[in-house]
């Protein structure tokens, strides 16, 4: 009988483990390869990476030829791009497409998307120094620009900030991006560098779900990775955890009309799975959505805040409130959240509230089995936490519960950092 | 009432249609496979719908009313409707565009409930002035928030220069000013004139019995009879405002050039045809295989934050093209450039959307948000299902270049500029 991990057919192919879930109500497939490395000083390069190689092949010398070629697979999503997951630096390899057998003349659609992605990752176009310097220069500059914009958007700006400064000297505070520093200072031939260090060093796993063959999905997997570079991977540390200290803050201003206020709580680090079952609970009936006490409370009752939420970082082991609000009401929006997130801690909850927070959750555990894409992701997740349990499982430990289970897992939550973005004058925003 | 049943020309799943006896057209997609259901009611009063003329007479509202009346739907007091649907582990939530107001919920069990709750939800108007005051801070807030957005405010700002008349100028949601000005009386009025079977429609999707959804829609008490005709002015002038400049603490230049349609098409099946065709014309100039993008892309011209969309719907439309730029003169010069040549296309370009287009399609069949949208899209305009997968195959090339003549005109052009150092 074959291995299994949350619900997938495991099978090692070249030393990778490939987890494999077939579903006759599909139409569509994803194939992901993901190789992990530590969040570091070269995050910088490995976030460039994708756009490096979405710049063309040496069968596909542009973008334009590689946009036609996925065009011409039925829109297929092809290609890399990367991600921060906990204090990992994550590159995703992917194959996204409607399966053959649904398309006139019932091409090979897996095939011809995972060769696309072979050449994609395995035969960039390089010279002897790495990307060509006019397609370097190009896109790094591109990715500055990207971050400069970022204070444009305010509430992304805020969030990245607001970890920057929650996390300062842990892994964590790295941006995706690297920072716009190590952006400008990166040098040609360190995202070829990066490349090779996902596909030699990185930890990885692949993925495929959906509307799959009967046969042949390994051997597509086998193809792309003996195109790659002799392997020896190395294991991720384990991300940092700091003691309880007093409350810092950081206040940053700029031009705007609505505030934000992030809040970062802490949680002691834990493998024990009924804790963060209580956790997820606690999160969601502090602010996972219109009926938890911050939508309530600093929204609907004391008209405070234009939003404020709730959410869990497991990987790092911290809960975020995130609120928009105008800046004179952001002592009280805090003094609220906590008095709220304390009254939670000690219990003080309806049994209706979390009954309701029990149904949100299982509300979004039972869709996942709708989507291959869904399903994929939260097993990717499900591995990169060590955590093997499929929806269905994970929801009959929702459903069992207890109230007792919330506080306990809510207890040793503790505010590290408040961190506000406020405006630089009374009026703010944009020019009138 | 009977069901009609139409299938779907690539898979063959089946769509039930019916309308309930007083008078709200209804589609169903009954699909086991899915665990989650959604539903969709989608009225055709948006943030253009202005003006228009009741029994008490003409009346023009202040902006913004239709979102402020979509807030205070949720404000039933007597279903503490979040509560309810929150406790069946549904998503509920609603949005008002330019033409239309949608409200829907998606959810893994207890569908019926929620249907009879949303239906419940738009059938009655639990409108005070306590609550209409109570409401004003947070939309205000909401509105503050979109302000921040460079690009919310050169969308705008591009809007006010192409059009002179027509309400599509102003923001969906309004401004704080314009929300101060909306009492319980304006929003009940705008209610009644508008929240009626004729001028709605309900789609659903996912595992459910058509015949309980045709059930649960008799139910429902929304007022019988067709809506109350809009009144917005006709604005096909040329442009009131060639350019539009602002200054502002941005930290990159925003610039925008758009086009405006200098003819309105009435026909819902017509406009759906001008429609794709644009967003064809407009992929194939500035979609991710087109050289032209590359070349702005490789001269330094534009970045990957270049789009093209086309705003369209009843009394209006326009193409919008542009992005965040170090040149922003540079930018729109090079995107007069682009629509003025006549656009390359040959027939496999169109063969290679056409394919895009189906994996789409068939991608949307994927997911039961995505169904109910879509066939509530098309109810919405009165079309048959899968109008919109019919008339893509359709679309030819001298449709595409002659869209390129007609619209892409330098009087019918107008730009924006957000400019860094207010």
């Amino acid at each position: 009988m074959a291995e299994r991990f949350a619900g997938f057919e495991r099978e090692d192919v070249q030393g990778v483990p490939f987890l494999v879930r077939r579903d006759p109500r599909s139409k569509t497939f994803r194939m992901v390869l993901y190789a992990r490395r530590p969040l570091d000083r070269d995050a910088a390069a490995r976030a460039l990476l994708p756009a490096l190689l979405q710049q063309g092949t040496r069968r596909d010398p542009d973008r334009p030829a590689l946009a036609r070629r996925m065009e011409m697979l039925y829109g297929a999503s092809v290609g890399p791009g990367t991600a921060k997951v906990g204090e990992s630096h994550v590159l995703r390899m992917s194959v996204d497409a409607v399966a053959g057998a649904f398309l006139p003349g019932r091409p090979d659609q897996l095939g011809a998307g995972a060769q696309l992605l072979r050449e994609l990752l395995c035969e960039p176009l390089l010279d002897g120094m790495g990307f060509p310097s006019g397609t370097f220069e190009r896109e790094r500059k591109q990715a500055a620009d990207a971050v400069r914009a970022l204070r444009d958007d305010k509430g992304a700006y805020a969030a990245e900030r607001a970890i920057a400064e929650a996390c300062a000297g842990e892994p964590y505070a790295i941006p995706e991006h690297g920072g716009l520093a190590a952006i400008e200072a990166l040098d040609r031939g360190a995202p070829e560098r990066a490349r090779l260090d996902f596909l030699t060093r990185g930890e990885m796993v692949a993925f495929a779900a959906g509307a799959l063959p009967e046969a042949g999905v390994a051997a597509r997997l086998g193809e792309l990775l003996a195109a790659m570079p002799a392997r020896a991977p190395e294991p991720l540390r384990p991300p940092v955890s700091v003691a309880p200290r007093p409350v810092r803050r950081a206040v940053e201003r700029t031009l705007l009309q609505q505030s934000k206020l992030h809040l970062h709580f802490r949680l002691p680090g834990t493998d024990v799975q009924r804790l963060w079952i209580g956790r997820r609970l606690f999160t969601n009936l502090l602010g996972g959505g219109p009926h938890s006490r911050l939508f309530r409370e600093v929204r609907e009752r004391r008209s405070l805040a234009y939003y404020a939420s709730a959410g869990l970082e497991r990987h790092k082991g911290l809960l975020q409130v995130h609120v928009g609000c105008d800046e004179r009401a952001a002592a009280a929006v805090e003094e609220e959240v906590l008095r709220q997130a304390r009254a939670l801690q000690a219990g003080e909850f309806q049994e209706q509230e979390l009954e309701t927070a029990r149904a949100q959750i299982l509300g979004t555990l039972a869709t996942v089995d709708d989507s291959p894409q869904a399903r994929l992701a939260f097993a990717a997740e499900s591995w990169f936490l060590g955590v093997d349990r499929t929806p269905d499982e994970w929801m009959d430990l929702y459903r069992s519960a207890t109230r007792d289970e919330v506080v306990q897992g809510a207890a040793g939550l503790w505010l590290d950092h408040v961190y506000l973005l406020g405006a630089e004058t009374p009026a703010g925003g944009i020019a009138p | 009432m009977s069901f009609t049943v139409v299938r779907d020309p690539v898979l063959g799943e089946a769509v039930w249609l019916a309308q309930t006896a007083r008078g709200l057209p209804l589609r169903v997609v009954p699909a086991e496979r899915f665990r989650e259901a959604a539903a969709v009611v989608t009225f055709r009063y948006g943030s253009v719908d202005l003006a228009f003329s009741d029994a008490a007479g003409a009346h023009t509202s202040p902006e913004g009313v239709a979102h402020y009346l979509e807030h205070k739907l949720f404000e039933d007091e007597a279903i503490q409707a979040f509560d309810r649907f929150g406790r069946r582990g549904a998503k509920v939530n609603a949005m008002t565009g330019f033409a239309r107001t949608t409200y829907y919920f998606t959810c893994a069990e207890r569908f019926a409930e929620n249907l009879q709750d949303l239906l419940h939800l738009v059938s009655r108007a639990h409108i005070t002035p306590e609550n209409v005051a109570k409401e004003r801070g947070i939309i205000a807030q909401e509105l503050r928030m979109y302000e921040d957005s460079p690009d919310y405010r050169a969308f705008y700002d591009l809007l006010g220069a192409l059009y002179a008349v027509h309400p599509v100028r102003h923001p969906v949601g309004g401004t704080v000013e314009s929300i101060g000005r909306i009492t319980a009386e304006e929003l009940l009025r705008c209610y009644a004139a508008f929240y009626r079977t004729g001028n709605a429609s309900l789609a659903v999707a996912g595992p459910v019995d058509p015949e309980q959804v045709l059930a649960l829609a008799e139910a429902a008490q929304l007022a019988a009879g067709p809506a109350i005709p809009g009144t917005a002015p006709a604005d096909t002038a040329r442009p009131p405002a060639p350019r539009f400049e602002r200054r502002g603490r941005v930290a990159r230049a925003r610039a925008l050039l758009g086009c405006k349609e200098r003819s309105l098409i009435a026909d819902p099946a017509a406009r759906l045809e001008r429609d794709l065709v644009t967003r064809i014309l407009l992929d194939l100039w500035f979609g991710a295989a087109s050289p032209v993008r590359e070349a702005l892309r490789r001269e330094g011209v534009a970045d990957d934050s270049l789009s093209a969309s086309y705003v369209a719907d009843r009394g209006f439309g326009c193409a919008v093209l542009g992005g965040e730029a170090d040149d922003p003169e540079r930018l729109l010069a090079a995107l007069r450039a682009v629509v003025a040549r006549p656009v390359a296309v040959a027939e496999h370009d169109l063969e290679r959307v056409r394919r895009k287009f189906l994996g789409g399609f068939v991608r949307g069949l994927e997911a039961v948000r995505s169904l109910a949208f879509a066939h509530a899209q098309e109810a919405g305009d009165g079309l048959p299902p899968f109008s919109v997968f019919q008339r893509m195959a359709a679309v030819s090339l001298e449709a595409v270049r002659a869209r390129q003549r007609e619209l892409f005109v330098p009087e019918a052009m107008a730009e924006a500029l957000l400019l860094p150092g207010g």
